[in-house]
């Protein structure tokens, strides 16, 4: 993590365009994941960041260009196989499995045998809240555990790449806290992208930006930049951040 | 919260409704006349719920309404009366479908190879054609000169002849390994032609591992050597299995139902199903216009006709049994419950529905099949982006459902006259149980099914008691059905949308 120029990539989306059904959405996504650090994605609602990270697991596969995952071509495969290479998904909207136990919903994640007795500590130490539910199915759950389980059930098999969209969608403060926490805890084992539309908590954790707009990646570069071109935010991202001040705050801290 | 604290009222409230229909049919009908249609409800609602089983898990999972259901349920009844009283016709074609299914299951042998071959662009469309045109060549000229229906009609010879007690008579000759020997190679290359196809050759985007190959190669060896082995026993072993104990030979031919219910189901999911799923209306009239396909096989290899299967000989034995254990001992064909003859065999049709019942509950809570398939109900896509090959779990979860219908079939043979068209009053209940019981659900299949079974028995002894027409006993499934619906439109136990 120390010196950028000696980072591999781990991800590499090159100039993707992807159809969902008739509609041509995006239009030319290039985004790089370098190995060991987290990268963002930005961009205004619509933008087209799940559809970017969906592109990448196939699940609404590209029809032109190029997804590369450690050193492999992958688009066009079956989502199925991208996961097996070591991908890890924490979707929007905690899209848990609300009919399984707590405990269902990280078994169900193994892909080896005991991938779940190995990881189970780490994974409680992050969200000790679930170690106390696991007994109780999905949709009794508060959003935020969800969204924890959520999260925790991408740490059950060993993956490479996570990919996680909007985990601070809807938590109150003291939850995206935590989750922020938890996040920085994985990243060091893992490498993450990430879709964050809190600012705040993006300028945070992540090491590299991308911005999307409009179904097109559009600007690219170190975090540390983005935060003090306030042009550049606002052309892009406007409505969707905070306030300056909040910001300041936020770095001041 | 509120759906929480309705829960325990609709079960109490369905308990009480339950209790007094119960009570007041015991009532009015006597305690002989109540034990003796009790469990005949109980025995059609067995049945029921082995085809309403297998339509709700389907729908559950997929969204799809097999309305092929009951011609499947017939098949099963059909290929395990065909093992049970002459299996010449299923010995007689199993090298080839034995051959062709080990040619089919090279693919994952073969396929990483395949697609790493460097193939014009413009042949990676075309190859893949070739393949399965070749293939179909092969598979009908596997075929030619092969006398199904005279296999076909041993079976139909001996049950028409079987008060003459001698079954191995009616054995008939197989043709010779000289002039077979041929149909299952070719055959094998058929199937292995479709491997070829399916694994797209050139496509580079496809993905194969080359790892765990020793692996892979067990299944299709063995089932090759398997087709070798039918090949040469032919003969041999209908009439070993004719010589069997009747008891044996039909657990055989159950176990012979379901093997053939779950390949059958299997195949008919990826080849006819799958390219569907994206047109869900298609499949409905696919599947309708396969049970009529399905019928006019059968109609053509076994006559329209309605054959009688012999009960097995746990149950055949003249007299009645006392106690449960005495029945065990003797295999009489009736059995004194607290002063009502019952048929035996009925039991027998009871306690298959109920096990069926507990190993789906025990499949679906306690199994990672289990949990894929909750899972799966609610996201495909997220199962999926969790490694896990949901299209193969489609294809699984059709074969159990139709391999449960299949062994409805079978178990309903002895039972049942055997022809065409038994299925299709299965197939019908099976719609109403599932909708009764709330789509996807399969408690609610089971108490959709046992409370159809009830309707029915009771309405036919109503029916029959103040000489009204047995449509009352017909038409009170669907009244039940439409009362249901307007109270609760999801059905008994199904979820909200
Ligand atoms: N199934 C679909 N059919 C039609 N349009 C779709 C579909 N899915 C997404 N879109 C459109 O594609 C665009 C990009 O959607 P996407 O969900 O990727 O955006 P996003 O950047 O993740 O937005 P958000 O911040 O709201 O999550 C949006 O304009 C959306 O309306
Ligand atoms: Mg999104």
């Amino acid at each position: 993590m120390s010196d950028p120029t000696k980072q591999i990539d781990l991800l590499v989306v090159d100039n993707i365009q992807t159809f969902v059904g008739q509609f041509h959405i995006l239009e030319g996504v290039t985004v790089t994941v370098p190995k060991g650090s987290i990268t963002v994605m930005l961009g205004r609602n619509g933008a087209g960041k799940t559809t970017t990270i969906k592109s990448i697991l196939g699940l609404t596969p590209p029809q032109e260009g190029r997804v590369v995952f450690n050193g492999m071509e992958i688009q066009g495969k079956r989502a199925f196989n991208i996961a097996n290479l070591g991908i890890g998904y924490v979707p929007e909207h905690r899209a848990i499995f609300r009919s399984l136990s707590v405990l269902e919903n990280l078994k169900l994640a193994e892909r080896k045998k005991g991938d779940f007795d190995r990881h189970s500590e780490f994974v409680f130490g992050l969200f000790p809240d679930l170690k106390r539910l696991y007994k109780l199915p999905g949709n009794h759950l508060s959003g935020g555990q969800q969204q924890m389980l959520a999260v925790a059930r991408a740490l059950v098999p060993d993956n490479k790449l996570l990919l996680i969209d909007e985990p601070s969608e809807g938590l109150a403060p003291i939850l995206i806290q935590q989750m922020m926490e938890a996040i920085k805890a994985l990243s060091e084992t893992t490498t993450v992208l990430l879709v964050e539309q809190n600012f705040i908590m993006a300028s945070q954790l992540a090491e590299r930006y991308t911005i999307i707009d409009d179904g097109k990646s559009v600007k690219s570069g170190l975090m540390e930049d983005l935060v003090h071109d306030s042009e550049l935010i606002h052309h892009y991202l406007g409505a969707s951040i905070k306030t300056r001040e909040e910001l300041e705050k936020a770095h001041e801290s | 919260m509120k759906a929480k604290n309705k829960k325990p009222l609709i079960i109490i409230a369905a308990v009480i409704v339950t209790a007094g229909v119960l009570a007041l049919l015991y009532i009015t009908a006597g305690q002989q006349t109540f034990i003796r249609t009790a469990l005949s409800g109980l025995t059609l609602g067995s049945l029921f719920f082995l085809v309403a089983g297998g339509l709700t898990l389907i729908f559950g999972l997929m969204d799809v309404l097999n309305f092929a259901h009951g011609s499947m349920f017939m098949l099963g009844a059909y290929i395990g009366w065909q093992l049970y009283t002459n299996p010449t016709f299923i010995f007689g074609l199993l090298p080839q479908v034995l051959a062709f299914a080990s040619g089919v299951l090279i693919t994952p042998i073969i396929k990483p190879y395949l697609i790493r071959w460097k193939v014009p662009e413009y042949w990676i469309k075309i190859l893949p054609k070739i393949g399965y045109l070749l293939s179909l060549l092969l598979f009908f000229v596997s075929f030619i000169g092969l006398d199904i229906l005279g296999l076909a009609d041993t079976a139909m010879v001996a049950a028409t002849t079987a008060t003459a007690g001698d079954a191995l008579a009616e054995i008939s000759v197989q043709e010779p390994l000289a002039q077979y020997w041929f149909r299952p190679i070719l055959i094998f290359i058929s199937g292995a032609l479709v491997a070829f196809s399916t694994s797209k050759p050139g496509q580079k985007s496809e993905f194969a591992p080359k790892e765990k190959m020793i692996r892979k190669l067990i299944i299709p060896i063995a089932l090759f050597i398997l087709a070798v082995e039918a090949t040469f026993i032919r003969e041999t072993a209908p009439v070993t299995i004719l010589l069997m104990n009747g008891n044996w030979r039909f657990i055989i031919a159950i176990i012979v139902s379901i093997i053939f219910g779950f390949a059958f189901g299997a195949v008919i999911e990826i080849t006819l199903i799958r390219p569907l799923y994206v047109r869900p209306t298609f499949i409905i009239i696919m599947t309708l216009g396969l049970s009529y396909v399905i019928r006019e096989l059968v109609q053509l290899l076994w006559d329209p006709l309605a054959y009688q299967m012999v009960r097995p000989p746990l149950f055949a034995q003249r007299g009645k049994a006392a106690s449960l254990l005495e029945w065990l001992q003797n295999g009489n064909a009736t059995i004194d419950i607290v002063g009502v003859t019952i048929p035996t065999y009925r039991l027998f049709v009871i306690a298959l529905g109920i096990i069926m019942f507990i190993f789906i509950t025990i499949l679906m809570t306690k199994s990672r099949l289990g949990m894929i398939i909750r899972a799966g109900v609610q996201d495909p896509q997220m199962v999926e982006a969790l490694g896990i090959n949901v299209k193969a779990v489609f294809t699984v979860v059709f074969g159990l459902g139709v391999a449960m219908a299949a062994l409805g079939g079978i178990g309903a043979g002895p039972f049942l006259p055997i022809q065409p068209i038994m299925g299709d009053h299965y197939q019908t209940q099976g719609l109403i149980t599932v909708v009764i019981g709330g789509m996807g659900s399969y408690g609610g299949a089971f108490v959709g099914a046992m409370i159809l079974g009830m309707a029915r028995a009771f309405g036919d002894y109503f029916a029959l008691k103040y000489s009204l027409s047995t449509a009352i006993a017909e038409a009170s499934t669907v009244i039940i059905m439409i009362i249901v619906l307007l109270a609760r439109p999801q059905g008994l136990f199904g979820k909200k949308e």
